[in-house]
């Protein structure tokens, strides 16, 4: 760390191989791919005047957003108690939590999300003991649609947010919750005015880390959504595959790239601010 | 799942480029039952007669193909295609003309053979059923899928823009078979409009067919073979032949397929009497091979399209190669809604 560009130069050797990886098969068919996007038909912009200019299309943006931004709400919810928990259990029952965490995250994607399309449709597992304990007479619409994708995504994105939870809660001094009730706070007064703001960073890497997945997110919606709910990454596979319209395919796949690399460039920039503003504070 | 991801498409074009070895081909189907029967039907005794050893690969993807072409390196020699695609990939280039001098065109259905592809199965749609759903009245015709007063629950359709499911609605309607053509299509989708809510899209043979046999889905639009093949299993599902629409697969050489004249000889296999009985046999669909028919027993000759021909209708791929991109356009936007 004394002499970081010295560091560089020697670390760059052993990188090359990973980097000439990327560039042949990451950013030069991403260069194609937009190339095509402005010379098919033609030279132009017209595919992109398409994606932006049609109902539908216009349709699965505002969806790929509500759902990337429903799925992060939902996440970050669910995932705080549990990170919390994970903090304050002694060192080997946290470990064990830590091991169920990760251990959803190793299990096949496709598995996870076929077993909840068992659990979650109309003759499944959750609607016939609705129906049996006589809850519900007519199954509910749990999949198909938005319901099924946000639960099936939340579900999958929620290891990606309990684990930057975690690492931030980890450095807080529990003490700092006992100052705040010594100092009269309530506990919501404590929770809202000195934990949050405490693990903020924290927040903002699982909540941007999941909704950027999110809106490249294809299997999930494909298995569990309806039509009507089509997101982004199914459009492109759609427009690529069926309909071998490859400027208007290459126009979406760019956008999605653009929105992400706006949301990662936006996240560095908030994270440096907070620094500062924390190192201001202190 | 015909889907994947553009950046895969196009690096799965580049790794599939890797040529097989001298006397090897590549048949590229859509996977499951139906490829292993293909398999077992027609490279098996391929393989006997040439002493080319052929390679499976699949599913099958227009997007693949299409991009194995245009980089030209082409990894695939012979791919089982629906017939609407391979007419207008015919006619963008994209396929070799059939050497007719080595595969026998007056033994195949003129339905089902143009000079860029030939017949691979044929196949209905036809009406399925859960039978324990419905128990007292059973939907027969296209109408019924429309009803849902009298058939109450989910219905399922073939979710990709393809010949079938706006002609099914159009016949519902009260069209006439001889003036489907051109399809009419607001009043088609104004139709659909009426059941949107209550259609689960299957986007597979192998889903259709579990979204009928548990009842998630207790009736639809389903490829003949696919309700045989539910029927044979033990569940309790009907079958209704009533205006059933054919429409069928088809074999095509991509344009510099690197075993071309191997690929021909397949074809030639592939498309012959016994080899297509065999296959029919295996999988319910249906022989294009005229003769095929004679070598099959009576009780799996009835069900067959051939033995349902009295209100069948021939879906017309002339037109639907001529309007695929219009429809598709506006199907998935329909879809999308």
């Amino acid at each position: 760390m004394t002499n970081p560009a010295g560091a560089a130069r020697t670390g760059l050797g052993p990188a090359v191989p990973a980097f000439a990886l990327l560039l042949l098969f990451f950013v030069v068919p991403v260069v194609m791919l937009l190339l095509r996007s402005v010379t098919e038909p033609e030279f132009g912009l017209q595919n992109y005047a398409a994606l932006f200019g049609s109902g539908t299309y216009a349709r699965v943006l505002f969806n790929t957003f509500l759902v990337a931004a429903l799925v992060t709400v939902f996440t970050l919810v669910l995932a705080f108690p549990v990170a919390w928990f994970m903090t304050v259990l002694p060192g080997r029952w946290a470990t064990i939590v830590f091991a169920i965490v990760l251990l959803s995250m190793w299990t096949n994607l496709l598995a996870r999300t076929y077993a909840w399309l068992v659990l979650l449709q109309r003759t499944g597992v959750i609607n016939k003991t609705l129906i049996s304990l006589g809850v519900i007479d007519q199954p509910l619409p749990l999949v198909n649609n938005l319901t099924g994708v946000t639960i099936g995504m939340v579900y999958i994105m929620l290891p990606f947010m309990i684990l930057p939870l975690h690492a931030t809660l980890r450095t807080i001094d529990p003490a700092i919750l006992r100052a705040a009730a010594l100092c009269g706070a309530n506990r919501w007064q404590a929770f809202r005015r000195v934990l949050v703001p405490l693990v903020m960073p924290g927040i903002m890497a699982g909540g941007l880390m999941v909704f950027v997945m999110s809106l490249g997110y294809f299997v999930t919606p494909a298995l569990l959504g309806g039509t009507s709910n089509m997101m982004l990454a199914q459009l492109i596979a759609q427009l690529v595959q069926s309909l071998l319209n490859w400027g208007l395919g290459g126009a979406a796949a760019f956008v999605l790239l653009v929105v992400t690399l706006a949301i990662y460039a936006l996240q560095i920039r908030l994270l440096d601010t907070r620094r500062l503003a924390t190192q201001g504070a202190v | 799942m015909r889907q994947l991801l553009i950046g895969s498409a196009i690096l799965a074009a580049a790794l599939a480029a890797v040529p097989a070895k001298a006397q090897d081909m590549v048949f590229t189907s859509w996977g499951g039952t139906t490829q292993d029967a293909q398999k077992q039907a027609w490279a098996v005794p391929f393989t006997e007669e040439s002493g080319v050893n052929v390679l499976m690969d699949g599913p099958t993807d227009y997007g693949k193909l299409k991009a194995m072409v245009e980089s030209g390196n082409v990894g695939w020699d012979v791919v089982d295609v629906e017939y609407d695609f391979a007419i207008k990939a015919a006619q963008d280039g994209l396929l070799e003309a059939i050497d007719f001098a080595v595969v026998d065109r007056d033994a195949i259905d003129p339905r089902f053979v143009t000079d860029h592809a030939v017949g691979s199965f044929y196949y209905s749609f036809v009406i399925g059923y859960n039978a324990d759903t419905y128990a007292d009245t059973t939907p027969s015709s296209w109408a019924d899928l429309f009803d849902l007063e009298a058939f109450p629950g989910k219905r399922t359709f073939y979710k990709w823009s393809a010949p079938g499911v706006l002609e099914i609605a159009l016949l519902a309607d009260g069209v006439a078979p001889e003036e489907l053509y051109p399809l009419d299509l607001d009043r088609a989708f104004a139709k659909l409009d009426t059941i949107k809510s209550e259609i689960i899209w299957w986007d597979s043979g192998a889903q259709s067919q579990q979204l009928l046999a548990s009842g998630e889905a207790p009736l639809g639009q389903f490829w003949n073979g696919r309700v045989a093949a539910v029927a044979q299993s033990g569940a309790n599902v009907g079958i209704s032949w009533e205006q059933n629409l054919t429409a069928a697969d088809v074999l095509v050489v991509p344009k510099g397929a690197p075993n071309k004249d191997a690929a021909m000889k397949f074809l030639a296999v592939a498309t012959a009497a016994e080899p297509q009985a065999e296959f029919a046999k295996a999988s319910a669909y249906a022989p294009i091979n005229v003769d095929s028919k004679d070598l099959m027993d009576a009780e799996t000759v009835e069900t067959l399209p051939d033995s349902h021909t009295e209100s069948q209708i021939d879906l017309d791929m002339q037109y639907w190669a001529e309007n695929r991109d219009e429809i598709a356009d506006r199907w998935y936007a329909w879809q999308a809604q």
